[in-house]
């Protein structure tokens, strides 16, 4: 991020939040978007919902391994064992 | 299925290393419970290089193959996972260049910028406090516990993530999905951690939009 | 190091829910440790030009020992322990404060030539979330003004009555 200065909007935190939540920020960055939580609701809400979202995805799982591509990945295995 | 707490990518994982021995033995529910573990993560991850679902599906046959065959031979340098990934995207590299597709990451050179958040919703530059929320999002911590842990809602995460482009859907299914670190995402699929944290903030960007959408309804 | 923490209501930190150990009686909490790596863990803490920064519930005067590294905007040690509350930073205190700041952000606001309307009208509606919003409100608005030396201007004005108020220094 250039040098934002004093503080920083929303608009950045938005996309500052996956960095912060990584915690790849340099930690004056880091500070500056805390700062903006400390004031701001909207971004504590916003960052609340990144996490909640990461937990979600977490939950989602992928779908699972179709039956048709299991068996074939099972004759795959057996032609390899036999050999 | 998540991971926790910190692993080495470059040693395989006690639950890998029985897995390992398991399979040269020939257990076929050794591979089973590989295949469980991480086909889907490698679908997602083939799409990002070649064009369509089945031939990410030729992709990674192939590769279970070329991980039956290298078994024997695998050397424990890395994790387990890690190879096996490796063996997916060399393989999908070989693919993509024979169908003729453009280099997949080309999205991560690419001049547009998607924002995080549609920028209607904050106060425009002429403004005071320009840049700031004109409404500010909802509080997803007063919501009743069964909306964000229902069905519908995992279900509209679900349906987010398959939507988004392929190797933004590789990065979070690794990442979020399937408990990779960064570090781990960038040495299976080459890519270095700034492309890595891009790539991840857009899907999960996106996917948050998505799950604000289906929630606000 | 002698700094200053501000906590939620609970005694939790305000960023990562930690939850401290207090002081009790006249005895200072319980020593924590955690090793310094520059915002990824670490005791966070203010000097008191910051304090209007990290305005929150309550506020406790915090000693600082092990490796300290002074930031621009905080400071972060390996050890600290909360020695005593500061009582006077009270619900009655912290309405004052914003009140103060308030007052303050519409003086700067309508003393501009021409007046900053706008950024007047964000005042009375800010003042419900509280003083952190405030002073921002109030430091943006001298920053309007004159800068980025206004800004800082203001957010010492902040400072020194909160100094003040709050029998801080010497």
């Amino acid at each position: 991020m250039a040098d934002p200065g004093q503080h920083i909007t929303c608009q950045d935190v938005v996309e500052l939040v996956t960095d912060y939540l990584e915690v790849a920020l340099p930690p004056d960055d880091a500070a500056l978007l805390e700062q903006h939580l400390n004031f701001c609701e909207g971004c504590v809400f916003y960052v609340d919902q990144m996490r909640t979202t990461v937990q979600t995805v977490g939950r989602a799982g992928g779908p699972d391994v179709p039956d048709d591509t299991r068996q074939r990945l099972l004759a795959v295995f057996r032609d390899w064992n036999r050999s | 299925m998540t991971g926790t707490g910190v692993e080495e990518h470059n040693v395989p994982s006690p639950e890998e290393a029985d897995l390992l021995v398991r399979l040269r033995a020939g257990d076929e529910r050794a591979f089973e419970a590989l295949v469980e573990r991480h086909h889907t993560m490698m679908i997602a991850v083939a799409r990002a290089y070649v064009k369509t679902h089945a031939a990410a599906e030729e992709v990674v046959q192939d590769a279970w193959l070329g991980v039956l065959k290298g078994i024997d031979r695998f050397e424990a340098r890395s994790s387990l996972k890690t190879w096996i990934v490796r063996i997916v995207v060399n393989n999908a590299r070989t693919r993509a260049v024979r169908d003729a597709r453009s280099v997949p990451f080309s999205s991560l050179a690419s001049a547009h910028e998607e924002a995080a958040v549609s920028p209607d919703r904050f106060r425009g530059p002429d403004d005071s406090f320009a840049g700031h929320w004109t409404r500010y999002p909802r509080d997803w911590r007063s919501l009743p516990e069964e909306v964000l842990l229902g069905q519908e809602t995992i279900g509209a995460a679900m349906r987010a993530i398959h939507e988004l482009p392929d190797i933004q859907q590789a990065v979070i299914s690794m990442r979020d999905v399937d408990g990779w670190t960064g570090e781990e995402v960038c040495a299976a699929l080459n890519i270095t951690p700034g492309n890595q944290r891009v790539l991840l903030h857009r899907a999960r960007s996106r996917v948050r939009a998505a799950l604000e959408r289906h929630i606000d309804g | 190091m002698i700094a200053y923490k501000f906590l939620r209501g609970d005694g939790t930190s305000v960023f990562t829910g930690f939850r401290w150990p207090l002081p009790e009686g006249g005895t200072p909490g319980r020593w924590v440790d955690a090793p310094v790596d520059p915002c990824r863990s670490g005791i966070h803490a203010c000097r008191l030009a910051e304090l209007p920064l990290w305005v929150a519930t309550v506020l406790y005067e915090i000693e600082l020992a092990g490796d300290v590294v002074e930031q621009r905007w905080k400071v972060v040690a390996s050890r600290g322990r909360l020695v005593r509350r500061i009582e006077r930073w009270d619900d009655q205190l912290r309405d004052a404060y914003t009140r103060m700041c308030a007052d303050r952000a519409h003086e700067l606001a309508l003393g501009a030539a021409p007046p900053l309307y706008s950024w007047d009208a964000v005042v009375e509606p800010s003042v419900p979330e509280g003083p952190a919003l405030l002073g921002f409100v109030a430091a943006r608005i001298g920053e309007e003004r004159w800068g980025v030396q206004g800004y800082q201007g203001e957010r010492a004005r902040q400072t020194a009555w909160l100094v003040k108020h709050l029998s801080l220094a010497g």
